[in-house]
């Protein structure tokens, strides 16, 4: 192999990664200006070019996958701007995918942890391999955000947004009091929905499953049902003021907390309903309400903004070793 | 270490910024690939081949460089000029890199 072949081979990378319609000019102009440039060369050496220097050379030159994707247009898939969101949305939803069928993977009957090659196998295929959706999914999300973010830039500028706003405004707010209301006719007497629905005329059975345990009635649906009425008065001042403040933001936190701290009790202490099937569904419910609430709070919590002013001004030079509501002023 | 690398990429994307003005000065007659990146080299701006050459092609899609080949001198060479579109665009550039000069004279000047 001579210098010359080198260089065409070279070319011939470079050129097949390109447009049809550019291929073969590109590769012409290409192969001339090489041959030059490694000329040069070997006459600044003051020997003749051989495959060596030509290598040598074209690597200088760079690898035949960078050169033709400088021949073309930058072609942006996800918008930079996105980058950290669509890896941050892409772990979380990995682990999620992957928490939960390690949970369904162990849970398998006649799988012990001997089977251990078994069990990874089984998460491998079963989980693992079938979450590169998800990853895909976000993919052509962001892709198609970014080509239309492109293809019609924003007209409007950004604009402040008050921090206490309502979230959808007083009709949401509006439709999440009506929720609240039915959840707690719901509450009160879960057969309602079997005559809402079958007028009545619904099996026996299903009254007696969605009957409630006693001790339940007794110990704790009083209490959970107070809770949960209580989101009403919270609900309703937000939406005569047409905010929520961070005096009621603080107190629907802490009702939440509250609520959820009720249903464990309610899921650890002893049946809600009177049937087995019925009681293990209403439980399950009550946790998954707790799980989504609970991360919603943490969450919240975690992308809460709280400017650094307060710790630099402690670290600063004038540190007095007060804390910022402790500083004289 | 840290800072020569440092020192190394912000440099880079100094050279990146003025690539396009630089090409496009040289083509105010016509020149084809390796004669241009000679020409800047001899101005103390040394252009990568594997940067220039592909450059070339792309401004010439945007319409500012239009090139023909010619073999009168042996080997065949594809030479590149500024068209209309490129000379104003040339026009425009030089004078806001010429008030960016000055700005950034003034900056560095300040302590």
């Amino acid at each position: 192999m001579d210098a010359n072949d080198v260089i065409e081979g070279y070319v011939s990378e470079v050129a097949l990664q390109l447009p049809r319609r550019q291929r073969n000019d590109v590769a012409l102009e290409l192969t001339a200006l090489l041959r030059e440039g490694l000329e040069d060369r070997a006459e600044a050496a003051g020997r003749d070019a051989d495959a060596t220097m030509a290598v040598e050379f074209l690597n200088s030159f760079g690898r035949p996958e960078d050169v033709a994707a400088r021949y073309r247009q930058a072609l942006t898939v996800i918008d930079p701007a996105d980058g950290p969101r669509f890896v941050r949305l892409t772990w979380i939803g990995l682990v999620i995918i992957w928490g939960l069928g390690l949970l369904e993977v162990l849970g398998q009957p006649g799988v012990s942890g001997a089977d251990t090659i078994l069990l990874i196998g089984r998460f491998w295929f079963g989980t693992v391999l079938p979450s590169l959706w998800w990853p895909g999914l976000l993919v052509a999300y962001f892709a198609t955000s970014a080509w239309v973010g492109r293809r019609w830039p924003p007209a409007a500028d950004w604009k402040p947004r008050a921090k206490d706003r309502l979230d959808g405004g007083r009709a949401a707010l509006l439709l999440g009091m009506a929720g609240v209301a039915l959840g707690c006719v719901v509450l009160s007497n879960p057969t309602v929905v079997l005559d809402v629905v079958w007028q009545g005329r619904a099996a026996p059975a299903a009254y007696t499953a969605l009957t409630y345990d006693p001790g339940f009635l007794q110990r704790q649906a009083p209490w959970l049902f107070a809770l949960v009425l209580s989101n009403l008065p919270l609900m309703a001042f937000a939406l005569v003021k047409g905010r929520r403040p961070a005096g009621l933001r603080r107190l629907e936190t802490g009702l939440s907390l509250l609520t959820c701290a009720m249903m464990l009790w309610v899921v650890f202490d002893g049946p809600v309903l009177a049937t087995p099937a019925g009681d293990e569904t209403a439980k399950f419910l009550m946790l998954a309400i707790v799980v989504v609430v609970l991360l919603g709070l943490a969450v919240s919590r975690y992308r809460e903004v709280r400017p650094a002013a307060t710790r630099t001004a402690v670290a600063g030079p004038n540190a007095s070793g007060h804390s910022a509501s402790e500083r004289p002023r | 270490m840290g800072d020569t690398d440092a020192f190394a990429k912000l440099e880079m994307e100094l050279r990146r910024g003025v690539v396009v003005l630089a090409t496009l000065s040289q083509l105010r007659k016509p020149r084809y690939g390796y004669e241009l990146r000679q020409a800047l080299a001899d101005r103390d701006m040394p252009i990568e081949e594997g940067t220039l050459y592909p450059l070339l092609r792309r401004l010439e899609g945007q319409g500012l460089l239009h090139s023909e080949w010619q073999t009168e001198s042996g080997s065949p060479r594809r030479y590149y000029a500024l068209t209309g579109d490129g000379r104003r665009l040339l026009k425009k550039l030089t004078e806001s890199w010429q008030g960016m000069n000055a700005a950034m004279v003034r900056l560095l000047r300040e302590d």
